[in-house]
């Protein structure tokens, strides 16, 4: 371990991938900060720069592209009170009421002080779990990824799709069917391209991205009646104020940033949890053991209520990275996007990878630290100039991302119909966007859709066909009752929603 | 049954995978596979069974979510999508770099951008550092009759 560590800060520390974490932050921090343009999106555009990278540097500046995004999320809640990702929905809570109180600077601070506090005590904890989780997984067989990946697909659908769990679980079943286009793995045999040549080799995941992410949000934009000409400039002129934090706000933000960094790591693990719930289940918690004066505080500009959330959505952040290292299973939309350009690299993340790749494996830990640091001393000082990207007026942002999200799927290709099919589904997109059909599940199903069928299809081979394979083995039982326990909660919340709502 | 968009979705879904379902069983397998217990076919199948019931059960059991598609920009939406479109149809034959240009500029003025600097800038060398990082820097061929009639690229 102690040498993968070190091939890992090797890795890490050469001048190249240092620089690529830098650009990988400010890159982030600039897309995530604008509104509607989340971590996803951001790293969606960044596939097509890495396409000559090797697979470690890659990871570090997607890496990179990650955590920037979380923290210009922060920067455009706290600022104008519009999130750029829903991960930052509740640092606005407290950090948008202390920048109408004249203190901007010292909330985008707190935010960074924070969001480098969680990321950087989860990214310990990661360097511990990882690898003791990828050793555990080592015995694992098909059946139970099988088993596992079908509870990440349930979980997500049900923890990622806020209410709408039958919808979420259309969106599944289609980005499945998806992956099934193309050329079967084993027999070669061609399924749904119906004799067209551009579908013979299946769909491109970075299309698909690129589409229901990059490009049907630019549609968004225009889509919803708003002021195409709105800028957020006044937002990004207005005086910052000081960004220095007096020794009594460092140690009433203090405790709060120790247990949220806890709880955030441990959202951040579970599959389909990840920023979002756990920057609300912070600033929940710590309102809820605040004291009676300081609960009248949250909402009204606390200082625990803003380092709450910053500090669990980075530390969840670096949580879902467990799952994705240790078992090949993304435990959030973005690291399923992140799954996705791995195996684009040839590389098969999972327990092996700690063993046959470890300059990656570790690296990618390493460079964590690298991008916490980086967050901090790059970004916190450039604040009031990153902040001026707010005034970019959207008739201008939105032909710019299109231009990147089609730039980027013809590079892959240099063929012009992956442009006509990307429009095509961005537009579908958008309207299931509307209908509050969510994206992510369709994403994962359609990335975790071919190793499914694989482990699928070993299981059963081993098995002589038998589906036994479910109930034989512990650990495929065990996924199998979290999967009935997830599918029961979700039919007890959809009951309990009917005997509240009898009109629905 | 009081139909509304969520509802009608659901429909269309459950007619698209018994659709999917259909294809599925008409996947060509080998003839020693047919009978196999794991073929081409299987893993479609069970998609399908998937999405057959949760369409299915989103029908039946969907509330009465009301959406307003009226009161959205469909029209802008429809022409930036025939301007992708066209950007598709014209990058081959004219070109990545005069393409480019030309459906940012469109696109920017279309949205009402009329300031001719502001129209330049935005375009003009947002794609030249694009080439120049994909061409110069990383390697990767685009290629442009445009920019090779100027000799800017062999």
């Amino acid at each position: 371990m102690n040498e993968g560590i070190m091939i890992g800060i090797e890795t890490a520390f050469s001048g190249y991938n240092i620089f690529l974490v830098m650009l990988g932050c400010f890159a982030g921090t600039i897309i995530g900060m604008l509104p509607g343009l989340g971590p996803m999106s951001a790293i969606a555009l960044m596939i097509p720069i890495t396409y000559g990278f090797n697979p470690a540097s890659a990871m570090i500046l997607m890496a990179g592209v990650y955590y920037g995004a979380i923290f210009g999320g922060s920067t455009s809640s706290i600022l104008i009170n519009a999130p750029g990702v829903a991960g930052t929905v509740s640092s606005s809570f407290d950090g948008y009421p202390m920048a109408k109180n004249g203190q901007a600077g010292k909330a985008l601070a707190i935010a960074a002080y924070s969001s480098f506090a969680g990321g950087t005590i989860a990214a310990i904890f990661l360097l511990i779990a990882a690898p003791q989780l990828a050793k555990v997984s080592l015995s694992f067989q098909s059946a139970d990824y099988f088993a596992l990946m079908c509870v990440g697909l349930l979980s997500i659908a049900a923890f990622a799709s806020k209410g709408q769990f039958l919808k979420a679980m259309i969106m599944t079943a289609l980005g499945l069917a998806l992956s099934t286009v193309g050329q079967d793995s084993l027999s070669d045999i061609t399924r749904f391209a119906f004799g067209n040549i551009n579908l013979m080799d299946g769909i491109s995941f970075v299309l698909l991205v690129m589409a229901t992410f990059a490009m049907s949000e630019a549609f968004m934009i225009i889509f919803k009646k708003s002021d195409i000409n709105f800028k957020a400039s006044d937002a990004s002129k207005n005086k910052l104020g000081s960004i220095k934090l007096t020794k009594d706000e460092v140690k009433e933000m203090a405790p709060t940033i120790g247990r949220t960094s806890i709880l955030g790591f441990l959202v951040g693990v579970l599959p389909g949890a990840g920023a979002t719930i756990a920057s609300f289940l912070a600033w929940g918690f710590e309102r809820g053991i605040a004291s009676a004066k300081d609960k009248l505080k949250f909402g009204k500009g606390s200082i625990k209520g803003l380092a709450a959330p910053e500090t669990a959505n980075n530390a969840a952040c670096t949580g879902s990275f467990v799952p994705l290292l240790t078992l090949g299973i993304p435990g959030s939309g973005t690291t399923a996007v992140m799954l996705g350009a791995l195996l684009s690299f040839g590389v098969q993340p999972g327990p092996r990878l700690y063993i046959e790749q470890p300059e990656l494996f570790w690296a990618v830990i390493v460079s964590m630290y690298i991008g916490n640091v980086v967050l901090l001393v790059l970004n916190l000082p450039l604040i009031p100039y990153i902040a001026r990207i707010l005034a970019i007026p959207k008739n201008i942002l939105v032909p710019l991302v299109l231009f990147f999200s089609v730039t980027g799927v013809y590079l892959i290709s240099f063929n012009a119909f992956d442009i006509y099919f990307m429009a095509i589904v961005a537009l579908i997109s958008l309207v299931l966007r509307i209908l509050n059909f969510p994206m992510p599940p369709l994403i994962l199903g359609f990335i975790l859709g071919g190793m499914l069928e694989k482990n699928l299809r070993r299981a059963l081979l081993i098995n002589d066909g038998s589906y036994s394979f479910i109930w034989d083995r512990p650990i495929s039982l065990a996924l199998f009752v979290i999967m009935i326990m997830i599918v029961s909660l979700q039919i007890y919340q959809g009951v309990k929603k009917r005997k509240l709502s009898p009109n629905i | 049954m009081n139909f509304n968009y969520t509802r009608v979705s659901a429909l269309i879904f459950l007619l698209l995978f018994m659709m999917y379902s259909y294809f599925a069983g008409e996947i060509q397998v080998f003839s020693f596979d047919e009978n196999a217990d794991f073929n081409a076919r299987t893993f479609p199948k069970l998609i399908s069974y998937l999405g057959i019931a949760v369409s299915f059960l989103a029908l039946v059991l969907s509330g009465n979510e009301k959406e307003e598609f009226g009161h959205y920009e469909w029209l802008k939406v429809f022409i930036l999508f025939a301007l992708v479109f066209s950007y598709g149809m014209f990058i081959k034959s004219i070109g990545f770099f005069i393409s480019t240009n030309l459906f940012l500029l469109v696109s920017y003025y279309y949205l009402g951008v009329r300031n001719y600097k502001v129209l330049l800038f935005s375009s003009i060398p947002v794609v030249a550092a694009l080439q120049f990082m994909l061409h110069g820097l990383l390697d990767v061929y685009i290629r442009d009759p445009f920019l090779q009639l100027l000799g800017v690229i062999s």
